[in-house]
């Protein structure tokens, strides 16, 4: 049962090994030379991913949530989707590396459009891709495709949000998980410390600290876990089911 | 490693580094919280890069060159814009390719479309995006993007 589970889990993987074993003995100089295709995209992952993971720690760290509901949320019109365009050009790497930080910004409140705009804009417009084909096709074959593709994309964007809905999106597993939050009554001092840095979730009575709600989804964990190390006497304890 | 991803890494690492500094629990949980999104990612897109040498191995790019040359032009924009689905050939070595048989006196209009669906369309990468964005999205999205690479295809050989 659990090779099963392991196996459902893990389709691709499984799929992919399984088409490399049944080629490597039947043709395995058309295995030896998928694996050689295959180390270019390798290379590539492996000097991007890191940098998105850098960012994708930045951009929860740095950016409030509020910066980017207004940068590239559902009210922020044609500026956010100029910036989605923007962010999307700049950026360098395949377009699974715009994956994770298309999903932080989604959870962060950037709109269905905006979001299909970066994604577009990452994998097709690239600036050095874009010299590559001024340099095969031209300049106006190049800048009439350019036009042309960001016009799409922008119309893309938009007829996205009409049928894809925040809804049909996977809820974020930061959600779904069962936070609890407590503090030991025994340890507080109720120095205050926690209250003062996050009103919404704790209050002092009676000088004691105690919790006002619990936090939903993971981006308040950060915060949480933060009040929880300043805590003086490690009264507050941050319980994540994983 | 080109100069693009370069001034990236530069980025990413020095804004790493003020987090760090400005809050470093809150980055380390940050960290923590993009391991564990990441970590499930990571196995999927190696997976990924190994079909993709499959891909190549059995349409590799010369034989593209057949597709798109085809003289039958509505049917070799359909066939070139689904070959650029489910191949991801790297840009330098698309770019050449098509420029060659453009200047061959080749159609345009497969060559659009085919270097249009090549980039925006993900045949492989398309579990990934429906695991991180659900099936609608991926289904419609890709869907879009391929009818709009042969809007824009057609539209080139109307303009160029």
């Amino acid at each position: 049962m659990k090779i099963m589970a392991i196996i459902k889990k893990n389709k691709l993987i499984v799929f992919v090994a399984a088409a490399y074993g049944i080629l490597l003995l039947a043709s395995p100089d058309q295995a030896l030379q998928s694996w050689r295709n295959s180390i270019y995209y390798l290379i590539e992952m492996l000097q991007v991913l890191p940098v998105i993971f850098l960012l994708t720690v930045v951009i929860e760290v740095l950016v409030p949530k509020e910066m980017i509901t207004q940068g590239f949320g559902e009210k922020s019109g044609l500026k956010g989707n100029l910036l989605s365009l923007l962010l999307g050009s700049i950026s360098a790497g395949p377009v699974y590396a715009a994956f994770p930080i298309s999903k932080i910004l989604l959870n962060k409140g950037a709109s269905i459009t905006n979001i299909v705009i970066i994604l577009s804009s990452w994998a097709v417009i690239k600036i050095p891709m874009l010299a590559n084909e001024v340099k095969f096709l031209g300049v106006k074959f190049m800048g009439i495709r350019w036009i042309m593709t960001v016009i799409s994309i922008f119309v893309m964007g938009y007829l996205m949000a009409l049928f894809v809905k925040t809804k049909d999106l996977p809820k974020p597993e930061m959600g779904s998980r069962e936070n609890v939050l407590e503090i030991k009554q025994e340890y507080c001092i109720g120095c205050g410390i926690c209250a003062k840095l996050l009103p919404e979730y704790y209050e002092i009575r009676d000088k004691k600290a105690v919790v006002k709600k619990m936090p939903q989804g993971k981006l308040q964990e950060a915060a949480i876990v933060e009040t929880a190390d300043k805590c003086p006497t490690k009264a507050i304890v941050l319980s994540m089911d994983e | 490693m080109d100069i693009f991803t370069i001034i990236f890494w530069v980025i990413a690492v020095v804004l790493f580094v003020v987090s760090l500094m400005k809050n470093r629990n809150k980055t380390l949980a940050a960290m923590k919280k993009s391991k564990s999104m990441m970590g499930g990612m990571v196995g999927e897109i190696i997976a990924i890069i190994f079909l993709i040498g499959l891909v190549l191995t059995f349409i590799p790019p010369e034989s593209i060159k057949t597709v798109l040359g085809s003289s039958n032009t509505f049917l070799s924009t359909v066939i070139s814009a689904a070959v650029g689905s489910v191949t991801l050939i790297p840009a330098f070595v698309a770019f050449p390719l098509v420029g060659s048989l453009v200047d061959a006196g080749a159609s345009i209009v497969p060559a659009v479309a085919f270097l249009t669906t090549l980039t925006m369309v993900g045949v492989v990468t398309f579990p990934l995006e429906k695991k991180e964005f659900g099936t609608k999205f991926a289904v419609t999205r890709n869907l879009f993007s391929f009818g709009f690479a042969i809007v824009i295809a057609l539209a080139m050989g109307v303009v160029v």
